[in-house]
């Protein structure tokens, strides 16, 4: 996605959050506050645009650990340049969340 | 690790949920998806569970979020191809249209509990003899308006007319009325004299319309003041700086000018300076005598009315004026339509002459189809609105049947004329579904040797519309349609299930 200007508040909060670490559905709601309803959708909106992309873990790690495994996103490249464009005309949207994930 | 606990009810509910929701995503993705919320929900509960923190609470709000998945599940169904393509010719359908304009005339009658003033115009008996029960009004030569007449005239024409079974004065207000121990609320109040439910033939289901001074209530104000307390007659009720006693509530079924509740504050004389009159006819009096002897008894109280002064209106044929200013609102729209978007008898002649018959058949009944929807809406929903704001029922000043009336069905229907015809010329002239791919051809302002305009398509194939940007004097026909011949089929035929690709 090259026009930044589609980006919503919304979805460049839900980029921000997963630009800060924040790598499955239910942890990007509890950051961010937003409901479920919004956020995937938002999740896959931005996936089918480039802006994230998604990796289920390993099966094997996640069977050893008797649990099933989780689908993780993780920012793109055209994501964080976006993400740098929304910055810049939602200047607030930095103060919005917590300090960034290690 | 340890063994799995039991799964609560809201986990095993959320579980339900998601394979619920999942039948809206594509039977290609679904697994993953399901996947996907499934592993969420189990981390949640888990994480919670050893944690300690998992609570009724906790389960409900995991319950809640689940239902986003809904959400989730209609954006993986609305994302596939074909449903967004089905949806897009929906929308382009001529059956949506009508549909649209359907669904608007049911809001209308959601919204107002059922269309009660239309109906009221085929349902006029709430009064005996309606045909004989006039208003009068006073319409001064020189000032213009409508107004009141003197308080006095009303009794005199009782006493003294020969051609009327009885009159009575009546003044509208709205005041703040109060009850002991409640909140004053605005109401509309109809100060009157006794006789005046004498000529409506109406009386009380509930006590007794009292001689002197008193209060007779309707059904709804009956309703929301006293709850339909059986004891009400003898009650006080504050309205305004006095105090009145109630003395009968009327018939369910009266109504009088006004849908809206009522209290009918009635005294031998009230005081105001003035009032409308509302009369009972003797059978076959004609206007010209009634205003010759009522001229004439009001001269012996010291009013002397110029002839055509006094303005007469009979409550069955009032009922109909907003029938009548619709028609000749629909009229002058329709003549000016006429007058603005070119269309001359050429056109017409030329439109009869189409060689499909029965396209140009079923072009024309689409177009008078969803006009008179979209003109049923704009006065059904005129009709409500001012019928529900309406305190006066006759002259000027009244939003029902005044000025404002006519202004609304005149943008009304001026609005619907222009958008239906508009509407009809971005159609398709064989199969009526709007025109799309609007793609610009040509240099706007060439137009010596070129030609310069928008070209739009049949998603079906049936032809292409031509619309300059500008139409040239020269030019006599603005929109040109070219219909398709048979060797374009093959062209929207090979995009799958007829539709063009851009």
């Amino acid at each position: 996605m090259s026009d930044s200007a589609k980006l919503s508040h919304t979805a460049a909060l839900i980029l921000q959050t997963i630009d800060q670490g924040c790598r499955y559905g239910f942890d990007v709601m509890d950051q961010t506050g937003l409901p479920s309803g919004t956020v995937y959708p938002a999740l896959r909106r931005m996936e089918s645009e480039g802006l994230i992309s998604s990796q289920w873990e390993s099966e094997k790690k996640a069977t050893a650990e008797q649990r099933p495994p989780r689908k993780y996103y993780r920012i793109t490249r055209a994501g964080s340049q976006v993400l740098e464009q929304s910055q810049k005309r939602y200047p607030l949207l930095a103060r919005l969340l917590a300090k960034p994930r290690a | 690790m340890q063994a799995e606990p039991k799964r609560p009810l809201s986990v095993v509910l959320c579980g339900a949920l998601i394979q619920l929701a999942g039948h809206l995503v594509p039977a290609a993705q679904r697994p993953e998806w399901k996947q996907e919320w499934l592993a969420e929900i189990w981390h949640r509960w888990q994480f919670l569970h050893y944690a300690g923190a998992w609570s009724r609470a906790e389960g409900l709000r995991l319950l809640r979020r689940c239902l986003g998945a809904f959400a989730d599940a209609s954006w993986h169904f609305t994302a596939q191809y074909d449903v967004q393509t089905r949806i897009r010719e929906c929308i382009r359908s001529p059956w949506t249209c009508l549909s649209a304009w359907g669904a608007a005339i049911l809001v209308v009658a959601v919204l107002s509990s059922g269309l009660p003033a239309a109906r009221g115009l085929f349902n006029q008996a709430t009064h005996n003899a309606s045909g004989r029960l006039l208003f009068i009004w006073l319409h001064p030569i020189l000032t213009g308006g409508d107004k009141g007449l003197p308080p006095d005239v009303a009794p005199a024409w009782t006493r003294y007319s020969h051609l009327l079974e009885g009159a009575a004065g009546f003044a509208i207000a709205r005041q703040h009325v109060k009850t002991p121990g409640t909140m004053a609320s605005r109401v509309l109040t109809i100060r009157t004299d006794p006789d005046f439910f004498t000529v409506l033939e109406a009386s009380p289901v509930v006590g007794s319309i009292p001689r002197e001074t008193g209060l007779v209530l309707t059904d709804s104000i009956w309703q929301s003041l006293f709850h339909r307390d059986p004891h009400v007659v003898g009650r006080s009720l504050q309205i305004g700086a006095e105090s009145h006693r109630v003395a009968g509530v009327l018939n369910r079924r009266f109504q009088f000018l006004s849908r809206q509740p009522a209290i009918y504050i009635i005294e031998p004389h009230p005081p105001a300076t003035s009032m409308m009159v509302v009369a009972r006819v003797r059978p076959n009096v004609s206007e010209k005598a009634l205003d010759r002897e009522l001229t004439r008894i009001a001269e012996v109280t010291c009013y002397d009315f110029f002839q055509s002064q006094l303005r007469y209106g009979f409550l069955d044929e009032a009922a109909w004026i907003p029938v009548q200013i619709f028609t000749v609102s629909v009229l002058v729209c329709t003549l000016l339509l006429i007058a603005v978007s070119g269309i001359r008898i050429r056109h017409l002649r030329a439109a009869l002459t189409y060689p499909d018959r029965a396209a140009l058949a079923r072009r024309s009944a689409f177009w008078l189809a969803k006009t008179a929807l979209a003109l049923g809406f704009v006065f059904l929903a005129g009709l409500e609105w001012s019928r529900s704001q309406s305190a006066i029922l006759y002259g000027s000043k009244d939003p029902a049947n005044g000025p404002f009336m006519l202004w609304l069905y005149v943008l009304g229907s001026m609005a619907v004329l222009f958008w239906s015809v508009a509407d009809q010329r971005a159609r398709c002239r064989i199969c009526l579904r709007l025109l799309c791919f609007p793609v610009r051809i040509g240099c706007p302002g060439c137009l010596l040797l070129d030609w310069s305009g928008t070209e739009l398509l049949c998603t079906e194939g049936h032809g292409v519309l031509h619309v300059p940007h500008l139409a040239a004097s020269w030019d006599e026909e603005s929109d040109r349609w070219i219909t398709l011949d048979e060797s374009w089929k093959d062209l929207f035929a090979a995009s799958g299930s007829g539709h063009a690709d851009t």
